[in-house]
């Protein structure tokens, strides 16, 4: 038998090593900042004769076509977006009635954002777009993939571009599920740590049971009847229904 | 139940959630359904082959010093 402040030191080495583990995981978080406006380095993916080029906080998005350059966001801050399209000379000019932003986590669109032209014209235009995902950040924060697509009145999709944001919740980490997500794990790590005592248990697992202790007096009854065996229908019948369902005997005629 | 299955359990549990948070903390791409797939499946066996590795060496730790014990306070 161990001395009682013997596993009171595991539980707190346990705990102070799964405290450091969640305090290393919190300082690795990337520190919250905007977008900055830096200079249009990326040139306008063209599509047909036209120009297209979104632009995030006057960022243009094509520069973060990447996971590794990611746009660093604040989720709890609006985000201002403008969808431009411009016609060369010669080219077909389309008509664009919807400016549509979308974010995907687990392959699933968890976010969704239109703007909507109520009068749409062939020609260069443009479409300003304001996202506020304020309640995206109360459940989700990391990285993730948003594609900005140029809609037109017949619901095709004239053009569309990914890119990728790193977004942190409020103060670094207040979002629900990486909360939850370390709360499992320290749990989990606790459980780990003292999995060797399930060792008895299967140690146990292959001895019989402990044989059943005499009875204390000859006059106490037998049982009325064995329990009933799971699935054996008889057992339950009453006495009088026992030949109910049995052939008469000499009945065949 | 013995430690290693127990110990297979909670590495389970701790790879998936161990990719689920590298995630939100920026480190892995889970926007897209195929490598989500395979960084959850990665998690799972490795998760479970290092819980059920760390459960049973516990597992031999513990009924060794229980052992001890016994021999210990048996005269």
């Amino acid at each position: 038998m161990r001395p009682p402040y013997g596993r009171l030191r595991r539980i707190g080495l346990s705990a102070a090593l799964a405290a450091i583990v969640a305090a290393a995981l919190l300082v690795s978080v990337p520190a919250s900042a905007r977008a900055q406006p830096t200079a249009l380095v990326a040139p306008a993916q063209t599509s047909g004769g036209v120009d297209y080029t979104v632009t995030w906080n006057t960022v243009d998005v094509s520069s973060a076509s990447s996971s590794s350059s990611a746009l660093a966001i604040d989720l709890t801050s609006s985000a201002s977006l403008v969808y431009y399209w411009n016609v060369s000379h010669g080219a077909t000019p389309p008509t664009i009635s919807d400016a549509r932003l979308q974010m995907f986590y687990l392959g699933f669109a968890v976010a969704t954002r239109d703007q909507v032209l109520t009068s749409p014209a062939p020609g260069s235009g443009s479409i300003p777009l304001s996202w506020t995902p304020i309640s995206v950040s109360y459940l989700l924060e990391g990285l993730y993939r948003l594609t900005a697509s140029f809609i037109a009145p017949n619901g095709t999709t004239m053009y569309s571009e990914n890119f990728w944001v790193r977004g942190t919740a409020a103060y670094g980490l207040l979002a629900v599920l990486p909360i939850v997500l370390l709360i499992i794990v320290i749990y989990e790590v606790y459980g780990l740590a003292r999995s060797g005592r399930y060792a008895a248990i299967g140690a146990k697992g292959g001895a019989p049971p402990p044989p059943t202790p005499p009875p204390s007096s000859s006059s106490t009854p037998p049982p009325a009847a064995a329990p009933p065996a799971e699935g054996s229908e008889e057992s339950n019948a009453p006495a009088g229904d026992a030949g109910g369902t049995a052939p008469p005997a000499g009945g065949s005629s | 139940m013995s430690s290693g299955s127990h110990g297979t359990g909670c590495g389970v549990v701790i790879g998936i959630c161990l990719v689920v948070l590298f995630q939100q903390f920026g480190y892995l791409n889970l926007s897209d359904i195929v490598p989500t797939i395979e960084y959850l499946v990665i998690g799972i066996v490795v998760g479970g082959i290092v819980g059920g590795l760390i459960g049973w060496v516990l597992g031999r730790g513990y009924l060794a010093r229980h052992a001890a014990d016994e021999a210990a306070t048996s005269p």
